[in-house]
Formats: C-alpha cells, structure tokens, sequence
C-alpha cells in the first residue's frame, strides 16, 4: 500500500512542476479590509475573471496582480466573506472593503486537519455551531451545549450530577456492539482528544466525559461532521463521524481582554406524581419501624394519636438547590508576525443531591508566529484538572424510595455520627459518608508548522498529545464501634484507582494547489498520520478497616491489587483531491489506508475510498431573481474500522482474589477473539440539496443518508458451554437511513429589530440486517423490574436497535407469533378477576426516538438580544424503572387507588366480558377474601408493559435575554464591552412521561443501553445571571 | 527549468527515503498487540489453585440456591422467588458451572501432554464433581460438544449420558492417580495439599454418591455402592474441603456478618429448627445451637418459607446464620464432600441386603457429623442414646437415614438431590407459602434454564418445565 502511495505522491508532485509560469504586462496594487471594522484582511484571493491570472493579499491585506492589460474584473474572495467583482477600468490601484457573510450559505465549516471550506463547496453535509451558540446554552460540559442545535445530532444527558456525562450520536447507532463507542471523534484545533466516560466500578457514580475538561467559553466553533464522506480523512476513529472544535484565537491588532462571570441555580425540572396519604407500613397497618414505606395507615387517621406523624414532603426537602458559579478571563492579542490567546476558567458546581459537586479549572495558552512568508508555526497548550464527589446517585434514589414518607429524611445522622434511622439506610447519609471523588491532571497540546516554498506548494506538519492522569478514591465506612449503629457496611471498602492515559497524534501532508485555467482549480493533499494511546489502570482495594474512620488501605485486613493496560497504534497514508470547475461544480475524491495494530497482522492494512460532488446549479441555470442560491450534491463513502487492542486470541487471568496462601491461580479468559478478525466495513451514500431564497433570507437544506456497517467486529454473546462466554468475531450488519433538514430564516431584518428563525429536523430508520448465523439475539442490556418484570434490550435480525422487550397484559385474539405486544387487543381478565400477565418477552416499545430536533429564534432589538431554543425527541419509549418501584412500594399517586373495589375491563379467556369485582387493597377484602400484598404488589408492578412508557419531550433548553450597553456610553471608561445576561435551562415544556427527567439514563455516556431510565441522577433545570466585560 | 527539475529530484529522493523508512519501520511499530494485562498460557499449578478453590465456591453457590428448597433457610422477604419455588434465572451458577469445566478441560490438555499424571486424575475427579452439580440441578446440559469451541452453538446430552461420563472421569481419575506423575502436586492444591491418596478416596466417595442417585434404576448395584465406599473415606480427616482465609472470607461467614449488619440472609427456616429443636422429632438436637443462631430472648425461632418475617423486626426475633459457628467462621472450610455423607450413602445401599450395616452406618454418620461439630461427648452419648434415635436395628427405616442425612449436610447441595429422590417426604415439610402457582401445589424438581443460554444457545435449550424431573427422579 504504501508504495502506491509513493508512486502516486511523485507522479502528481512531477505534474504540478511541469506547469507553466505567464508572462505578465501591467501592475494592479491595493488594499483589503473588513467592511466591519477596517482592518487588513491577509489571504484574500484576488483574480482575473475568465483568467487564471490571480494573488492573495498579505498580512497588510496589500497585493499585487499583474494583468494583460487595464480592462477585465477582479474577483475578490475570501472565505466567510461575500466574493466582490470590481471592474479595473485602467485603474492601477483598487482598495476596497469586504462584508462577511452571515447567511448560512457563507459559513464557514472546518473540516479535516483544521482545515476551512466553505459549506457551498462540500459535497456532504455539515453544521456549525458557533461561540455566541454555545456559550449562551451556558452548559459546562460542551457536549451538552450542542443540544437541539443540529440536525440528526442527538444530545443526550445522561443526568444532572455536577460533571456527568452526555452523550452525543450522530445519524443513529451504527455498532451492534453493546460496548461500542458510537460517539463521534472529538478533535481541538486539528488534534483529536479524548472523549471516553471511564465509568465507576460498582454502584454507578455518574463520571465525566472527558470532553467536558474543555473550558466552553474558548471555543470559537465547533463543527459537526456527519456522514463517512466528511469524515473519511480522519480514519477509522472517526467512523462515528466528528466534532471539529475550533479554540479561539489572537487576531493582530490591540490586546483584548474578556471576563466573563456567571452565577447559576438548579432545581428539580421534574418529580414523579406521588400520593401523600398512606404512609408507613403494610396492610394499611402503621407501624414506625417497619421496611415497607407507604403501605401503612390513612397519615390522617394516625397522625391523632402519634404526635408529630405527617407526610414529610421528602421528595422535594432531599434535594438541595445546585449552584454553580463560572468565572473566566481571556487575553488575546498580537502583531503580523504573532498573536496569542491566553484564558483562565474556574467553574464551581454543587448538585441537588446532597453532597455532590464537581469543580474544573482551565487554562489555556495559544500562539501562532508567522517567521517569514513561507514559514509559520503555531502551538497550543490547555491545562485542566477536574473532578468532583461523585455521589452514589443510583443508590440515593433507591433508598429514597425505601425512606419512609412520613419520617424526616433530613433528619439523618446522631451526635456521635452514626446514622440516625428508624431501620432502612438514610439516604443522606450514604451520600455523605459513602464518597468517590475523581481528581483529572490533563495537558492537551499541540505544535503545527507550516512551510511553503512554492505558491502552491506547503508542507504541514501537526504534533499533538492528550495526557491526563485521573485519581480516584472510594470510600465506604465500615461500623464504628458504636452499640446499635446501622453502619453503611458490615466491613467498611476503600478502592484507589489511578488511571493514566497518553494520546499522541503526528500529521504531516503537502498541499498541491494548483488553477490550470481560469476554469479549473485543483488542490491535493496528501499525508500521513500516526495516532498511539497508551492507557494504564492501578487499582488497589481494601476491606474490612481496622481502625474505624482510617481510610488508608494499609488500615484493611483484605487487600486486593489489580492492573491493566493497553496500548493502541494506528498509521495511516491519506490523499484527499479536490477539483473545482468555475466555482460551481465541486469533486473530492478521498483514500485512506489505515494499518491498526489490533486486528491480526495479516488483516491489519486497509483502504477505503470516497468521493463527492456537488454542484452549484443556480450558477449556471437562470433562475428567477427571487431563487438565490442552488445547490445538490452526492457523496459515497467508505470507512473501515479497527478494534479493541489485545483482544485476539485466548488468554487466562487471574481472579483478583488471589494471591491466598501465596497461590495464585489462573483461569481461562472467557472472552475469545477470533485470530482472523478483519477490519469492519461501513459504506454510505448521501444526496443532498442547500438551496437560498430572497437574498438568502430563507435557506433550507435537506439531506437523505443510508449507511451500512458490515462485518461488524462484535463480542458475540455464546453459550458458556462452549468454554467461552464471549465470541468476538465479524459477524452482522446494521443498517441507517434518515432525512434531515435544516431551515433557516432572517424574517425581519431592520436597523433596529431584526428576528432570525432556524429550526432542525431528523429522521432516523434503523435495522439490524443480520447477525452470526446460529446467535438468536444479543443482549444490549437489561434492568430491573420486581416480580419478574425486568426489561431487556435486545437486538434481533430485522428489527430496529433499542426494541424493549418484558412482560406483558394476556390479550385476547393476539397472534402468538407476533414479537410485539398488541396493546390495542382486549385484556384478558383470569378467573382471580385481576388482568392475567403474559410472561413471555415482548416488544414492549423503541428506545431510539425516531424524530429529533430543534427550533431556534434570536431577536435583536436595539441594544436588547432575546433567543430560545427548543428542543423535541418524539417516538421513543423507554423503561421507567422508576415507576416500578414506586408501585411496588405504593408510593405513586395512583395507587391511592388501594382500597377500591373495581371490575377490570377486559374479558375471560372465552371471550365474555368480564364482570367479577375485586378490591385492590392488602390482606383481607370487603368480601371476606384475602388479597394478600394486594392489586399493585401482585399484578401491576409484575407487568412491565405497565412501565414502557412514552419518553417523547420538548424543551426549552435555553432562554437568553442579553444587554449590550452602546459602545458610546464606554468611551470615557477603560471598557470596551458590557453584556449582562439572564438565562434558563432544560425547563420541561412537555412530556407525557409521569417521573423524573426522561432524558437521563442508567448507563452514561460510555454505555448503549438508553432505553433504561433507571434511579438515575435526576434531571435539573437551572437560571443564570452572566456579565461580560470586555476590555 | 533546471532548478526546478533539481528540487523535484531532492524531494523525490528524500520523500522516497522518508516513506521507506516508515514502511519498514511501520511493522515494528504496529506489533505490540500482545496482551500485556492476560498471559497467552497459565502453569498447571496456577490452574489447579483456581479449579479446588472455584470447586468449593461453586457447592456453595448451588447449596445457596437449593437451602431454601430444601428449607434451610429462608427469605425474610415474604413471596421471595428463592422461597417460592419460581422459575429463576440462575444465570451465574451456570456460568460458575461451566467456567471451572473449562479450566478443567484445560488441564485435563495440559497434564496429558506433560504427563503430569496425578494433576490428570485430579481435574478428572473435579469434572465428575462439577459435571454431576451441574446435571443434578439442570438435567440435560452440553457437555459433549463443549470447550473444543467447534460449535459456538453445543447440542445438549441427555443427564443420564452424562452420568455415564460422571462415572468414566472418576475411574479414569483413579486409575491416573494410582499412576507415575511427571509433576507432583503440592500447595497449588486447596483441597489436599496434594495428598494423593486422599484425592482417590474422594472420588470413591463421589462415585458412591453418584451411583446412590441412581438407585431404583437400570444399571444400580448396590454392591458397587459398597465397594465404592469401602475404598472412600475413611474418617473426617479425609473430607473433602477448602478451608477460607483471612484475606477471603468464608462465604457463608459473609452471609452472617451481612446479616449482622441488616443486609438481610441467611434465616433459617422453620422447617429445620423444628426437626432439630424436639418439635418434629422427640429430642432436642445439640447439633443445633452449634448450627444456627437464636433470638435475642435466647430462642430458636424459624421463619416460615415463601411467608416472611411478618411483623418480626430485621433482627433478633428469628434464628439466622451468626458468626463464629462451625459452618460460618470466616475461616470455616466449605464442605464438598465429607465421612458423613459417605456413612448415610452406606446406610441406604446396604439397607435392602445388610440392615445391619446400614444401620450402624448411620450411627457412625451421626457421629461423624456430631464429631465435626465438637458436640460435647456428654451431649452426643445422651443423643445417640435416645430411642427416637437409636431405635435398633428392627425399627430402622429409610426415613430415618434421610432425616439425619439432611441434619449432617446442613447447607449442602446434596440435601436436594436426597429431597427429591426422597420426594421430600421429610416429616412435617410442606411446600412453601405463596408456592409459584405453576406448580400445583408441588415441590419444585428442576432449575430452569438460565435466560443467558436461552438467548445464546435457544435452538437447543430444552423445553422443560419445573416439574420435569431429573433422569434418577423419574425411577
């Protein structure tokens, strides 16, 4: 492969040197500036209409063209700018001045290796977010901030602790690989970093995705790259797709200063409807020390002879108010020659669970230096530590529902520090005293030089490292000795874990960049990268402490070390030509051959092609003066896909209970990787049209996809007869396709108002074409359910990724051979006169919604700026464990309804309707029968149709109303700038969903298995206030 | 022209060497895929530490399924499926299962190559042991078709099949044993410690036990019963056991240190304390205080299976599981096989040919057990002397093996196999409250398949019910 790669690489270098040089008669000079604010615009294209004739300014904004003769058109252009044709009319010196262009047709999308291309040159589509749209979302992890900004993009927040992870998929999962990362490739300023959530061992503690260490308010853009055909250049990293984050800069000119402070709030968005008449015991019987939290007597009816019994309202007293205060200074300035960028960020955050909180400190430092005309150089360094308490939140919410209703949940520890309960674990106290705090040491940085000896010729070359090293500690006391305390555990656990993990990245291409004639443009890249992640994990643990209160593991009786590491090596040789004709055709044709230093050596080299072309139509047609811009374009793709490291083969281990009595013993791994793994193969096909009306002050693009992932490299789940648990091998293909569409509108542009509309849309089809011949299913995931209504995420040939399978209502006329549950048939009621349960596992309901996307307004009206964003998912299900236990333990509202006497609708097995009456109470009934643990304990929460509930939403994500005070009112002050801002988030605008935040889930942003909402930490909304003082 | 050619010819020279040296390079550089964490081999030694350990662990984690069935312990929960009889996805016992008949099947390789002859028999006796575990709870399993990973989907053998192959591995295991060795075992082992004709006394215990389960079918002979045990156990001292340790505790020791602590296990039924406590029975067992713990008022109070514990609080009104007793010292070994067991299997097949013999292996394995436990010898003559007790050789009977059989192996898995090839006639035993409705009223016969073989192997899993009864069962 790589001696194609040479041969090529020559060949095109010999055919760009044989190019002629013109002779050249008369001298034209000038100067470009902004229109904006007058300063010098460096690299603008300056060019002979109809000729190949062309300049670029300097750093002075000055060129100089020499033409045949004193007549023809300058085209002037400038990417992000509106292009100027200026007539020479014998002119020898023409300065003039450029707009920028705000329209979409004019943004400027960064794509592979930190590169800028105009969005009406791309075959394929792209988004961009820019500064003012993240920061204003005010999200500290910057994942979140693209929330309902882009279409087939989902944002999913895995809940509201400090610091925990979200989610990002674009245009579907496309692994069926229940442990694959199916989130794009993250790359800052032309490195990719690393954007892994390294979850907690043990009860889930709501960990970070490691993008969220990126301080949001230095981000300049962020640009998201969809399909393969965007993405191709970037290798197998980036099958998923890629967010491009373009960090903000130094521009020439004064030094600036910018500080921006925010203060914000949190709340509960969301609480399930509780009942606040029962309270604790069982059988409608009181009783202050029993397990069973809301089964008891009327509160009412108890609170008359008990003092002080009431329902405590504990749901809404657990939760604190979260706060969060941001602060950060940035400085950025410089010469032609250099600029710098340099900032500091410091972002407080302290959850609604008690206890929970994470903190992040930045700082970032950047430059660039240009040394001559032909050679400059850059570099960029970006400081972070982070971390927080990271409260078992799973755990919180599972005791809140074992907490008694009518004890004070606050009310949780003794003057001696034991906890303070009537028998059931405070959950307070657990969060207090059962801690996990990560602390993340994290340098990301980069060197790039550039060097052009030729017009068309430039060297590039990137070196770039993410390192961060993560420090974690747990504790969970063991007793302290205390007579007749309720310790959190019988022996007390300690773990210290320390994670390091190294990225280094080096980039090297040559850029060709060649105009052959005045109506043909050329430009090849070709290159060569070399990515390594070197990743170690220490993990030492403890139990049973001998001293209470010594959180030391040499303080432990049982001690138990593990250790893993890994390393990953990827070389890729790359060629990416694109070929411009008049400016209104467009084809880029891309390779790539990745060799991986996971799949077997013999298997490890592969390439992959793509090419795209679009086609500017309203160039070339003429088309009424209202039709202003026409655009269609296609693109076909490949992208292959390497693995895991070190899992070829097969291996033993050693269980981490050893050594004992100085043995240690081994035992077969039971995972198995086939030794003739072969890269996986995606394909996929994109058409798309961007078409702009009326000045461009309606734009609209649309898109279609299709994508096929084949030869899927996945743990196949086998039988544990065969001496392995887990097969991983080619085997299955899953299928996408979708529509997306993006639609934006200036709908009133005055010098004092003006309103600016956009909105997404995407639809998102999915199925599993196949997987290994002789596997029936894979499991993705499963929850919980109690008497046998656990859920589990399955994956079957046929059938879309996300189906929710569990029991379910009995139906009358039902095929037994449908996979769904047939909810519009009739129950059927059982000779007990309760609706009879099918256990047989069923589609129950789709945990991937089908449509998703946002709706985005700004208003500007003098010095006033007001924006919102909504966002929607619709057509999706999920699992609300949540729900479950609340019947189980008669905690929601409805099962006030407990001593009803009711007939189910539904019929008898015969088909006659059902007539019997039945109580829905505990123990003995009104007619003398005894219910036992009643209607809700023995039926309803065994039914986990009951609990596949509709999770569609909208919501306003964020409302913004800002201040600028006028420039004229600061000229007497040293200030160049004042914003004042207020702001509010994630406010649930509407959900049929009866319980916390549906967008949270069980398994955070590392994990696939969406459909369970879980005990999850629940979702916040929150207001802010924000000032920002330019300087 | 000239200048240009020239820096065309440099460039192509150096990119040339440039991409030369990376194509060599490359292959060196992309070759550290070897897995730095697992090594691609283990010692056999290493893997016979796991195997006796991993043994032990798994006739613990039936025996944890099968003590509520056979109502030794139970839930404080009412309606708990452990109770209750349903149909309970044991996912990770199959796994248990099969992880360790994996090991096994390994160093049944390995020793064969290397002629490590005694480290042969010693895996064949511990794949007997796993082997029957796994058939007597879920009756037909893969097994002919596994661990070569020919198939990832292995037809299922029929448990009588299986049986067959039980038998085979312990002769086979015997006769390497009796052999020369080129590796002797040592501390690798947590069974033995390498004493070897321990090791050959122990599968004559377990072929013993295993041909006792087939009794009343083709093929049983009670002659080969006798001859099995007489060349078994010979005293406690030979039983077959891993003791835990400081650094890992007892399982059971677990149980009783969480109870401890409200993380709610280990309740014992009523059921057994009533067998022992002179309720069921005329005589109050001294066994009994050395087993279980009692009530804050010093009472031995069960807990009714599939009920609950009602309106007792979580601690101090009912018997549980506490530390420091026989079964539950944190360093308390986990019996796999023991003296006494064997004794109540001598008992039952010399019953219908040698009553006499019967009988008095049944007193020496009360004896056994009693001596186990440290029963003062005071306590132990006044038991044994007790008519209910020793009734003579006339009024022995069956019942009588079984009820103290099910005294000797508290905890045991082997109590279930004894239940339902007893029908679990034990005195006074009835099915449990809130009893799976899907039964009818009776006692469960089998363990479902887990939903993880189901979903991986669903082709060939079996259509079973819990009432289908396991091959020796159905005689």
């Amino acid at each position: 492969m790589e001696k194609m790669f040479t041969k090529l690489l020559l060949t095109v270098f010999v055919f760009f040197l044989v190019l002629q040089v013109y002779a050249q008669e008369t001298t034209i000079t000038g100067k470009v500036t902004t229109a904006d604010d007058s300063t010098p615009l460096p690299g603008v294209s300056v060019l002979l209409q109809g000729t190949n004739l062309g300049s670029v300014t300097n750093l002075d904004g000055m060129y100089s063209i020499d033409v045949p003769s004193g007549e023809g058109t300058l085209v002037f252009s400038y990417l992000g700018f509106v292009t100027q044709l200026v007539e020479i009319n014998g002119r020898s010196s023409i300065d003039i001045s450029m707009e920028e262009d705000v329209s979409e047709l004019g943004e400027v999308v960064v794509t592979a290796f930190d590169i800028d291309q105009s969005a009406k040159s791309l075959g394929y589509a792209a988004q961009v977010v820019d500064a003012d749209e993240i920061t204003k979302t005010r999200q500290p992890n910057l994942v979140n901030s693209l929330q309902g900004q882009v279409a087939g993009v989902q944002i999913t927040s895995s809940g509201g602790a400090p610091g925990q992870s979200a989610r990002i998929v674009i245009r579907g999962v496309n692994s069926l690989n229940p442990g694959a990362n199916n989130q794009p490739l993250f790359v800052v300023d032309g490195v990719p970093i690393d954007n892994s959530t390294v979850e907690s061992t043990g009860t889930p503690r709501g960990m970070s995705n490691r993008a969220s260490d990126i301080n949001p308010n230095d981000i300049e853009s962020m640009s998201v790259l969809k399909g393969a055909a965007a993405t191709a250049l970037y290798g197998v990293r980036a099958a998923n797709g890629a967010v491009i984050i373009r960090t903000k800069r130094g521009k020439a000119g004064e030094i600036k200063v910018n500080i921006n402070s925010s203060v914000g709030f949190e709340e509960l968005n969301r609480l399930p409807k509780l009942q606040d008449l029962y309270g604790q015991g069982f059988s409608g019987e009181y009783d202050p020390s029993s397990f069973w939290p809301s089964w008891g007597a009327p509160i009412a009816e108890v609170a008359q002879t008990v003092p002080g019994h009431k329902y405590q309202d504990n749901w809404n007293r657990a939760f604190d108010t979260g706060v969060q205060i941001d602060n950060s200074l940035s400085i950025s300035g410089g010469s032609e020659k250099a600029t710098f960028y340099g900032s500091f960020g410091r972002l407080d955050q302290d959850g609604i669970i008690p206890f929970s909180g994470w903190e992040r400190t930045t700082a970032k430092l950047s430059g660039t230096v240009t040394a001559s005309e032909k050679f400059n150089f850059g570099g960029s360094i970006n400081y972070t530590n982070s971390g927080g308490d990271r409260v078992p939140h799973d755990r919180f919410m599972e005791r809140m529902m074992y907490w008694a209703e009518t004890q004070d949940v606050r009310d949780y520890i003794n003057p001696d520090g034991t906890m303070k309960t009537y028998g059931n674990t405070n959950p307070i106290y657990d969060a207090r005293f059962a801690t996990y705090e990560d602390n993340v040491n994290r340098v990301i940085g980069n060197i790039n030089l550039n060097y052009s000896p030729l017009e068309w010729l430039s060297f590039s070359y990137r070196l770039g490292t993410d390192f961060y090293s993560d420090s974690r500690t747990e504790i969970t006391p063991g007793p302290m000795g205390i007579d007749g305390e309720n310790p959190l555990s019988s022996l007390g656990f300690m773990e210290e874990t320390r994670i390091n993990s190294r990225d280094l990245t080096s980039n090297f291409y040559v850029t060709l960049k060649r105009q052959f004639s005045a109506d043909w443009n050329v430009n090849l890249r070709l290159g060569n990268d070399v990515f390594e992640r070197k990743f170690d994990r220490v993990a030492l643990s403890g139990s049973d402490f001998v001293i209470p209160g010594f959180y030391n593991v040499n303080n432990t009786s049982q001690v138990f070390a593990n250790q893993s590491s890994s390393v990953r090596r990827l070389v890729g040789f790359y060629g990416d030509l694109t070929l411009d004709y008049k400016n209104f055709l467009f084809l880029n044709v891309t390779g790539r051959n990745d060799i991986s230093s996971t799949l077997p050596k013999d298997n490890n080299s592969f390439f992959y092609p793509s090419v795209n072309l679009s086609y500017v139509f309203s160039e070339t047609m003429s088309l009424p003066t209202w039709f202003t811009f026409g655009k269609i374009r296609a693109s076909w793709a490949e992208v292959g896909k390497d693995t895991n490291p070190h899992i070829l083969g097969a291996t033993f281990v050693s269980p981490s209970v050893f050594p004992l009595n100085g043995q240690v013993g081994f035992s077969r791994n039971s995972t198995f990787g086939d030794p003739l793994l072969k890269p996986e193969l995606t394909s996929s096909i994109e058409f798309g049209t961007q078409l702009a009306f009326i000045d461009g002050r309606l734009d609209l693009d649309v898109t279609y996809y299709k994508s096929n992932a084949k030869d899927q490299i996945i743990p196949v789940p086998i039988s544990d007869a065969t001496g392995f648990s887990s097969y991983i091998t080619n085997a299955g293909e899953i299928q996408n396709s979708g529509v997306e569409f993006v639609i934006g509108a200036d709908i009133i542009k005055s010098d004092n108002f003006t309103w600016r509309a956009s909105a997404n849309a995407a639809l998102n089809n999915n199925e599993i074409k196949s997987i290994r011949e002789g596997i029936e299913e894979i499991i993705v995931g499963s929850q919980f359910g109690y008497g046998g209504s656990s859920v589990t995420m399955k994956l079957i040939v046929g059938e879309a990724y996300g189906n929710i399978y569990g029991t379910s209502y009995q139906r009358f006329g039902a095929d037994p051979e449908s996979q769904f549950a047939q909810k519009d048939l009739p129950m059927i009621i059982g000779d007990n006169g309760f609706p009879a349960r099918n256990a047989n596992q069923l589609i129950l309901g789709n945990a991937v919604p089908k449509w998703i996307g946002g709706l985005r307004n700004e208003f500007n009206y003098k010095n006033f700026d007001l924006s919102f964003l909504i966002d929607f998912r619709a057509d999706v299900e999920q699992y609300n464990q949540f729900d479950n236990f609340l019947a189980a333990f008669g905690k929601n509202e409805y099962t006030e309804a407990r001593n009803d006497v009711i007939v189910f609708d539904g019929v008898l097995s015969d088909g006659s309707p059902n007539t019997q009456e039945v109580w829905l109470g505990q123990g003995e009934g009104p007619d003398g029968r005894d219910y036992g643990a009643g209607y809700w304990r023995n039926s309803y929460r065994t039914i986990s149709e009951n609990f596949v509930q509709d999770a569609s939403f909208i919501k306003l994500r964020n409302v913004t109303l800002g201040y600028n005070v006028s420039p004229r009112l600061l000229e007497n002050i040293p200030l160049s700038s004042i914003r004042a801002s207020i702001a509010a988030n994630n406010i649930i605008l509407y959900t049929p969903w009866d319980g916390f935040d549906p967008e949270s889930f069980s398994a955070g942003a590392g994990g696939n298995a969406i459909g369970f909402t879980g005990l999850g930490y629940p979702g916040v909304q929150s207001f802010y206030f924000t000032l920002n003082l330019g300087f | 022209m000239t200048g240009i050619m020239k820096f065309s010819y440099k460039l192509k020279s150096i990119l040339g060497a440039v991409l030369v040296l990376l194509a060599s390079s490359c292959e060196d550089y992309l070759d550290v895929n070897e897995n730095p964490n697992n090594p691609q081999d283990a010692p056999i030694s290493g893997l016979m530490t796991n195997v006796t350990y991993q043994s032990a662990l798994n006739v613990f984690a039936v025996g944890d399924i099968t003590s509520n069935y056979v109502q030794y312990l139970a839930s404080p929960n009412p309606a708990s499926s452990s109770d209750t009889m349903e149909p309970v996805s044991y996912s990770g016992t199959w796994f248990d299962l099969y992880n360790v008949m994996t090991d096994l099947y390994v160093m049944i390789g390995k020793a064969e190559e290397s002629g490590a002859g005694h480290y042969l028999g010693a895996s064949q006796i511990l794949m007997a042991l796993n082997l029957g575990m796994a058939v007597d709870i879920f009756g037909d399993i893969p097994f002919s078709e596994s661990f070569s990973f020919e198939t990832v989907t292995p037809v299922y053998d029929s448990d009588e099949q299986l049986y067959g192959s039980v038998i085979d591995y312990l002769d086979e295991g015997i006769q390497n044993l009796q052999g020369e060795t080129t590796i002797s075992i040592g501390a690798d082992d947590f069974i033995y410690n390498g004493d070897i004709d321990k090791w050959m006394a122990f599968a004559y215990m377990l072929k013993s036990r295993y041909m006792i389960h087939m009794k009343g079918g083709a093929g049983y002979n009670a002659s080969e019963v006798l001859t099995a045990v007489d060349n078994a156990f010979q005293s406690n001292a030979d039983n077959a056991q891993v003791f835990f340790f400081e650094q890992s505790f007892n399982p059971w020791a677990d149980v009783a240190i969480d109870n401890a602590n409200l993380f709610l296990g280990g309740w014992i039924s009523e059921q057994f304390i009533q067998a022992l406590d002179g309720t069921s029975y005329p005589t109050v067992d001294p066994r009994l205080k050395l087993m279980v713990g009692t009530t804050d008022d010093g009472e031995f109070i069960g807990t009714v299976n599939g009920a609950g514990r009602g309106n007792a609080p979580e601690q101090g009104a009912r018997s549980t599981l506490v530390e420091d007793q026989y079964y539950t010292t944190i360093t308390s070994p986990l019996l796999i096989g023991t003296f006494a067991e064997q004794k109540f299997i001598e008992a039952e097949a010399a019953f219908d040919t040698d009553k006499g013999r019967a009988y008095q292996a049944y007193l020496d394995g009360i004896t056994a057990h009693m001596t186990m436990l440290s029963v003062p010898q005071v306590e132990m003559d006044a038991y044994m002397a007790d008519p209910s007790v020793s009734m003579g050789v006339g009024a022995f009977t069956m019942a009588d093996i079984f009820k103290e059989k099910y005294v000797a192996l508290f905890l045991h898995p082997e109590t279930w196999n004894d239940a339902r090839r007893f029908d679990y006639a034990y005195r006074n035993m009835s099915v449990p409250e809130n009893l799976n409705p899907d039964l009818n009223g009776q006692f469960i016969r089998r363990l479902a398949y887990p939903d993880s073989e189901k979903s991986r192997n669903g082709n060939n899993v079996p259509d079973v019910s819990l009432l289908d009864r396991i091959f020796w069962d159905a005689n």
